[in-house]
């Protein structure tokens, strides 16, 4: 067989990338099963201490339980709000979603820090301060460019003949709305909550400047403890967050079409 | 035909216009109203109180004075947005060099590979930064095993920690956009004609010309956009120049959140902000430009 020096090369290269990326979360992951108390890696001994510890610790828990409420609402409001928007989108070609698209589009623009000072500064005008509701509809608004791409491309994939052909046999909206579009559409609308559900689970800087002294989230409490100084328990939190993050998108690739989802339209054989 | 850009133009009845109103408005009214009060009013706000009069302990009150905005033409500003700029540039490189060609490799396998990256990306992507941050400072601590590594080989003096300093810096932000830029080039890539490749094989070009010619070429507005990403990201950025470097890598992110939560100085915050947001609306219309492809050029 022919070495082939450009196969050799590729894989080289997306094997020190796949490197790079897998490092820092190896590290996370084998401190956590660490004996000692001391920060070293490689760990010296296996033990489950720090997790027990973890899931013992009433602050740990009541932190990670109130991220998971933040994520699971910021994500359920971020649907709602898109949902509307893509389907007047495709139905109506209406101007008004396309411009409220657009608010969307142009969030992305914003740098995190300053969306986080925007947010925080309405709330305190508000004089509603320190409350899960801001994070829950802070996140929504900045992570709403998600579930309004992942959406349209759902919308986008769907038959119009299929809609076209139902109305054609005296259905009514309402109806091919239940026979085409809702079907065609589930995956797409429980991949977007996914997707905003990880990255509010994981959001520091917004949470923490919207209701941080009063809303502890989880990564809220692990940076408050990487600043007082190491604790194994921070690894454990670190390892259900990527626990999570990576069953929620294994997850989504058996529910949708990857692929596609993430914008290829080029179809692609098994 | 009209009929194919609009597939609900078949039956059309009269009243069908004024009822579908009703339908956009019931359907637009809570979106709307959402987007109006989280996005505009607090982007309005903002823009307020960059103008408003700073009062103590952390208080502003309306007004129109330019008070901060003076304070953007003080070396301090230039220099901390002359070093983000910087950190930007660097990691952009970075990221696109080693991002555009990994999307390509990945574009090209088969599905379940594909799949597979997809979701190692998007997993490695969604860890939050503050994850990330504490993963490196294990990582590049004393007690490591790479410092430990590095002492044994000589190259580092015994006990020195590898960071804070500015490749500590500008690796964790490597890491973090890493996997977008990856998935942002992604559906150009992959949308990229299989054909062109061989045309170019026909013609006795070899891959990796092909790749630095035709393709690279082609995806220039891509490759800038990409690189908009990164610069915004890191613009943004608040934990990784703060755990992993020294003030003088502090960005303007950690200076426009010491402003408004340490100096309760909201005003200058607000101001720097703007700022910031200017400079990114100017990168965007750059981007625009230069993307702009000569029709004689092709």
């Amino acid at each position: 067989m022919r070495i082939d020096f450009g196969t050799l090369a590729r894989r080289g290269f997306l094997g020190l990338i796949a490197l790079f990326l897998a490092a820092p979360l190896i590290v996370v992951v084998s401190v956590s099963f660490n004996d000692t108390r001391r920060m070293s890696f490689p760990p010296t001994a296996f033990s489950l201490r720090w997790y027990e510890a973890f899931f013992g610790d009433h602050g740990w828990m009541s932190s990670l339980e109130r991220s998971l409420t933040i994520a699971a609402l910021a994500a359920a409001v971020a649907v709602l709000v898109a949902l509307p928007i893509t389907y007047a989108i495709w139905r109506y070609q209406a101007r008004v979603a396309r411009a409220l698209a657009g608010v969307g589009a142009a969030l992305f623009l914003i740098p995190g820090v300053v969306a986080a000072l925007m947010l925080s500064a309405f709330w305190g005008v508000t004089g509603h301060v320190g409350r899960l509701e801001n994070v829950v509809l802070s996140h929504a608004i900045v992570l709403l460019g998600i579930p309004l791409s992942l959406l349209s491309v759902g919308f986008s994939a769907i038959d119009k003949a299929q809609v076209e052909a139902a109305h054609t046999m005296g259905a009514r909206d309402s109806d091919a709305f239940r026979m085409v579009v809702r079907p065609a559409m589930t995956p797409y609308i429980l991949c977007a909550f996914v997707f905003v559900f990880v990255l509010s689970i994981n959001e520091y800087l917004i949470a923490y400047m919207v209701a941080g002294f009063t809303v502890q989230t989880l990564p809220i409490r692990i940076f408050a403890n990487m600043r007082q100084g190491y604790e194994p328990t921070m690894c454990v939190a670190a390892v259900i967050f990527m626990t999570l993050g990576f069953a929620a998108f294994i997850l989504m690739s058996k529910l949708a079409d990857l692929p596609r989802l993430m914008g290829r339209t080029r179809p692609l054989e098994a | 035909m009209s009929a194919v850009e609009a597939p609900f133009a078949l039956s059309a009845p009269a009243d069908r216009q004024g009822r579908d109103r009703w339908v956009l408005t019931g359907l637009l009214a809570g979106p709307a109203l959402y987007i109006a009060l989280m996005a505009v009013v607090p982007a309005f706000l903002m823009v307020q109180i960059s103008l408003a009069h700073r009062d103590v302990g952390g208080l502003w009150s309306p007004g129109f004075e330019l008070t901060q905005y003076r304070q953007l033409a003080t070396p301090l500003f230039a220099r901390v947005m002359g070093f983000s700029l910087l950190l930007a540039a660097c990691g952009a490189a970075i990221c696109v060099a080693l991002a555009f060609p990994a999307a390509y490799f990945i574009t090209r396998m088969r599905r379940r590979a594909q799949v597979a990256w997809l979701v190692f990306l998007l997993g490695s992507l969604s860890l939050s930064e503050v994850l990330i941050v504490f993963a490196f400072q294990v990582l590049l601590s004393t007690s490591g095993s790479l410092a430990g590594a590095l002492t044994a080989v000589g190259l580092l003096a015994p006990g020195q920690s590898l960071y804070p300093n500015f490749p500590a810096v500008l690796t964790c932000l490597v890491y973090l956009l890493l996997p977008y830029v990856i998935l942002f080039f992604y559906p150009a890539l992959s949308q990229l004609d299989p054909e062109v490749e061989q045309a170019a094989a026909t013609m006795g070009a070899s891959r990796l010309t092909t790749f630095a010619t035709v393709i690279a070429p082609m995806m220039r507005g891509q490759i800038l956009t990409g690189v908009l990403l990164v610069v915004i990201f890191t613009f943004g950025a608040y934990l990784t120049p703060l755990v992993l470097g020294r003030p003088p890598q502090w960005t303007i992110a950690i200076h426009i959140n010491n402003a408004a939560m340490a100096a309760g100085n909201v005003p200058l915050a607000a101001a720097y902000a703007v700022a910031v947001v200017a400079f990114m609306v100017a990168l965007l219309a750059l981007t625009r430009i230069l993307s702009r492809r000569p029709e004689a050029a092709a």
